[in-house]
């Protein structure tokens, strides 16, 4: 296989900045992609997603993991105005974008169903605004994970987070690994041949499936053989300890979320779960800190880029939030 | 440094039974001394890796399996623990370094260990700079992993195992990716760091010619459950695993045999045999024409503008480093790899402008990972499958299976194959094809003598039917076997194209260790020597 060899230097190239502040920047761009309604500026954040992977990336494998991320939203877009052309309900509006031929099935319950018919532009504007909002997260989520780097990440995670973080990047690295062992076991099977009655289908996931838990597996063992997993010298009451304000700060923070999300309505009670959080969060790190059972020889600090990102994407989440980003 | 008593080790059938007929290893005992360097070897398949594994705990925890006896490292009883509980005793360096680095920077990667055994930062620094220094990594320490030659990926790895302090390491083949150059000073710095710095080496290596002169013991893993230890003088009764310069010394009755070439050397001097002069086959007409073929990705120019022949009834063996282009090169002429510019000649055209089925009626390759080209469930399926496609009497391919890996039950799943089993069945399915002109690159990792012995048999009959062989590796001995003309690749370019004993000869950089030994032209495989 060719080196990886990246003659890309940018200011803002994944081999420089913080993991974290990718993270961030693809969490508040979902976040304002899910409070807003209008079709502009979703297509605007899934655009400037793009727009920043397309610029920012290096040749890492799991920077080409974005394909993966831009067929899924291009799917859900086309997934949502074609059942509402096909579920067509219809409304009173005038303007029609399409007119097919109404198909009605009697259900026998005193109603019918009707399929296809006139379909009004409001009824596919309305389908692209729902469609774009997820793709919009989709791909936001997307830049996250292909900008920033998994390891980078995991070693920049504070030790009581340090399991869950494991798991997590470990799961995030599967989608950049099966996209290249699809391509390595493609290649391969045009060495082979296949006989008509097999699909060719078979020939690829079997392969693929394999290669890529073969691979996990072979990162997990390398990780316990050079000591991931001990529990160094903290007691007991402390391990338990850290334990229960984890869970505390991650089931605070994830309610206040979802509330958040969900009813955008009662901001001071949101507000109220995600301060409790962070507090919870605070007391987890202090006692974590306290008796480490790790070093950190390397540690990465917060550049100016990463201050940059981070701004940018709180101006943006701000707008979101004063809802300019809503009709 | 290592105890092992009554240690044994079986894996689990279907049924989460203990397949108790036939152990992995059975009541092994065995001691391991501080600074001792020991080889590790046995016929394919015969449970080397497992063996290591039991070692740093990865086996049974995470191949599966039950393990009893007692297992004392440092003096602690360690047997059925956990691999992080050995992390600061043992230090573990496996085949392929890319797939278990968990760091994307040199430094990173090396601290890794130390960091979780929280070993305090100045004890990190000192420890860096002096593995760095002992291993030849100070330039390196702030490159990306990807960036590194194999053999500075395995120099890594091997700095990452010992950071926390470990004193005992284990390698799984780590050199068998890598070049003769590469392969060498890895296995300098083995032995620097067992003499100087007291570390108990165990390697397990099927290249053993090289290192077999510098071990102080040999562990031979039998593949019956049993394992000894012992000089390496005693340990290589078994042919199947015995090197050229073990069966040179025994064809000729040499007592004691000798380990080193430079022993040898003097005892065939004084005693020099008679030889068969390498008998070449003569070409026939050519089959394969490769064409100002130029390869580049990106601004790297992987394969230069590159014109050559390949002949029917020749074996071409194509040599050279890691990273001059030998594989870019194979997937090129057979087709379906990317070509800059140039085209390639066949009776049927151009392979790359045919369908995949018309290609493979030109064309077949063996790619290094074999497996990849293995889908379906059960080995049964796998060799009717072949069969069908190639349009050949139902049979054929498993009686040529059987040939290359001995009888096998067909009910068996292909991933449960071992790693040379499914190379033989890669092996079988493509030469059923029938096609004038056939691809390797590297065939031989991790076989046996035995194991290449046969697949240098089915090679020499592809070549008695007019068929073109074409063989990229690194493995000179096999090479020294079956090639009749070896092509030398630099940087991309075709910097020699000459016969076997010209380029494996004394003197050569490339000689083999026959021709190294008896030092006279023409002589270069063990098969040569009148026993």
């Amino acid at each position: 296989m060719s080196a990886l060899t990246s003659n890309r230097a940018h200011f803002f190239s994944t081999a420089r900045t913080h993991p974290g502040a990718w993270w961030l920047a693809g969490l508040a761009l979902a976040l304002s992609a899910s409070l807003s309604s209008s079709l502009l500026i979703l297509i605007s954040i899934s655009a400037g997603a793009m727009l920043t992977v397309w610029l920012c990336r290096d040749d890492a494998p799991w920077s080409r993991s974005i394909r993966f991320y831009l067929f899924l939203g291009a799917a859900v877009v086309l997934m949502r105005v074609l059942f509402r052309i096909i579920f067509n309900l219809a409304d009173s509006s005038q303007d029609i974008f399409l007119s097919l031929p109404s198909i009605s099935i009697d259900l026998g319950l005193g109603n019918s169903l009707h399929l296809l018919g006139a379909v009004s532009c409001l009824s596919i504007q309305a389908a692209l605004v729902d469609g774009f909002r997820l793709a919009a997260i989709i791909l936001s989520i997307g830049m996250a994970n292909s900008l920033a780097n998994p390891r980078k990440l995991l070693r920049a995670t504070p030790g009581a987070l340090y399991e869950i973080a494991t798991a997590v990047s470990i799961a995030i690295n599967l989608a950049p690994q099966l996209i290249a062992s699809l391509k390595q076991v493609r290649r391969a099977r045009g060495l082979r041949g296949h006989s008509k009655g097999i699909k060719s289908l078979t020939g690829i996931v079997i392969p693929v499936l394999e290669d890529t838990i073969e691979q996990s597996m072979q990162l997990a063992a390398s990780m316990s053989a050079r000591g991931f997993g001990r529990k160094g010298n903290r007691t007991p009451l402390q391990l338990q300890l850290t334990r229960a304000a984890t869970f505390l700060t991650l089931t605070f923070l994830t309610v206040g979320v979802a509330m958040l999300l969900f009813s955008p309505m009662q901001q001071a009670a949101d507000l109220l779960v995600i301060i409790a959080g962070l507090v919870f969060a605070a007391i987890t790190l202090k006692l974590s800190s306290t008796r480490t059972s790790r070093t950190k020889y390397i540690v990465q600090r917060w550049q100016l880029a990463d201050l940059l990102i981070v701004t940018v994407s709180a101006i943006i989440l701000t707008a979101a939030f004063s809802g300019m980003f809503s009709k | 440094m290592i105890e092992i008593k009554n240690l044994s080790f079986s894996y689990l059938d279907a049924e989460g039974k203990k397949k108790s007929e036939n152990p992995q290893l059975n009541r092994v005992n065995i001691k391991v001394a501080p600074g001792e360097f020991v080889l590790v070897c046995g016929p394919t398949g015969s449970g080397k890796s497992t063996f290591l594994k039991t070692l740093n705990g990865l086996a049974p925890n995470f191949t599966g399996g039950v393990i009893t006896g007692e297992l004392l490292i440092n003096g602690v009883n360690l047997i059925g623990a956990e691999p992080y509980e050995f992390s600061h005793l043992v230090g573990y360096v496996n085949q392929q370094p890319e797939g278990a680095f968990v760091a994307d920077i040199v430094l990173d990667e090396i601290v890794y260990s130390a960091e979780q055994l929280a070993i305090s930062k100045e004890q990190i620094s000192s420890d860096v700079a002096r593995l760095s220094k002992l291993l030849g990594l100070e330039e390196l320490l702030a490159a990306p992993l990807a960036t590194l030659s194999g053999g500075q990926q395995q120099r890594v790895a091997i700095a990452a195992a010992l950071i926390a302090g470990a004193k005992v390491l284990l390698l799984d083949e780590p050199t068998s990716a890598l070049d003769l150059q590469g392969a060498s000073e890895v296995l300098a710095l083995l032995q620097k760091l067992a003499k100087d710095e007291g570390v108990s080496v165990l390697l397990a290596e099927h290249r053993i010619s090289r290192v077999i002169g510098s071990v102080d013991s040999v562990i031979v893993v039998h593949g019956d459950g049993s394992v000894t230890k012992g000089k390496p003088a005693e340990q290589f009764n078994d042919s199947r695993f015995a090197p050229p310069i073990i069966e040179l010394g025994r064809s000729l009755g040499w007592s004691p045999l000798a380990m080193t070439s430079s022993h040898a050397q003097l005892l065939w001097q004084k005693a020099p045999a008679a030889f068969q002069p390498k008998e070449l086959h003569q070409p026939t007409e050519p089959v394969l024409e490769v064409i100002d073929l130029a390869v580049s990705f990106g601004s790297v120019a992987a394969v230069k503008k590159t014109n050559l022949t390949l002949f029917g009834n020749q074996i071409t063996a194509l040599m050279g480093e890691n990273g001059s282009g030998k594989t870019t090169l194979c997937w090129a002429i057979q087709g379906s790899g990317t070509r800059t510019t140039g085209s390639v000649k066949t009776s049927a055209g151009d392979p790359k402008e045919l369908s995949v089925q018309e290609r493979l009626a030109i064309t077949t390759m063996v790619p290094q990972r074999a497996a990849d080209l293995l889908f379906l469930n059960s080995l049964a399926d796998e060799l009717y499958e072949s069969d069908t496609f190639a349009k050949v009497p139902a049979g054929t391919t498993a009686n040529l299976f059987q040939e290359l890996a001995g009888r096998i039950d067909t009910a068996i799943h292909p991933r449960d194959l071992s790693a040379g089993q499914q190379l033989a069945l890669v092996l079988a399915l493509q030469l059923v094809k029938n096609a004038p002109v056939l691809i390797l690159d590297e065939p031989t990792r991790g076989l046996d003598y035995s194991a290449k012995r046969a697949l240098a048999k089915q090679l020499e009959l592809v070549r008695n039917a007019k068929r073109s062989v074409l063989l990229a590796t690194h493995d000179i001995e096999f090479v020294a076997m079956v090639a009749d003309r070896v092509l030398v690749l630099k940087d991309g370019q075709v910097i020699k194209d000459a016969s076997s004993f010209e380029v494996l000869g004394s003197g050569e950089v490339l000689a083999s260790q026959i021709a190294e030994i008896t030092n006279t032209p023409g002589l270069i495989t063990i098969g040569q020597v009148h026993q």
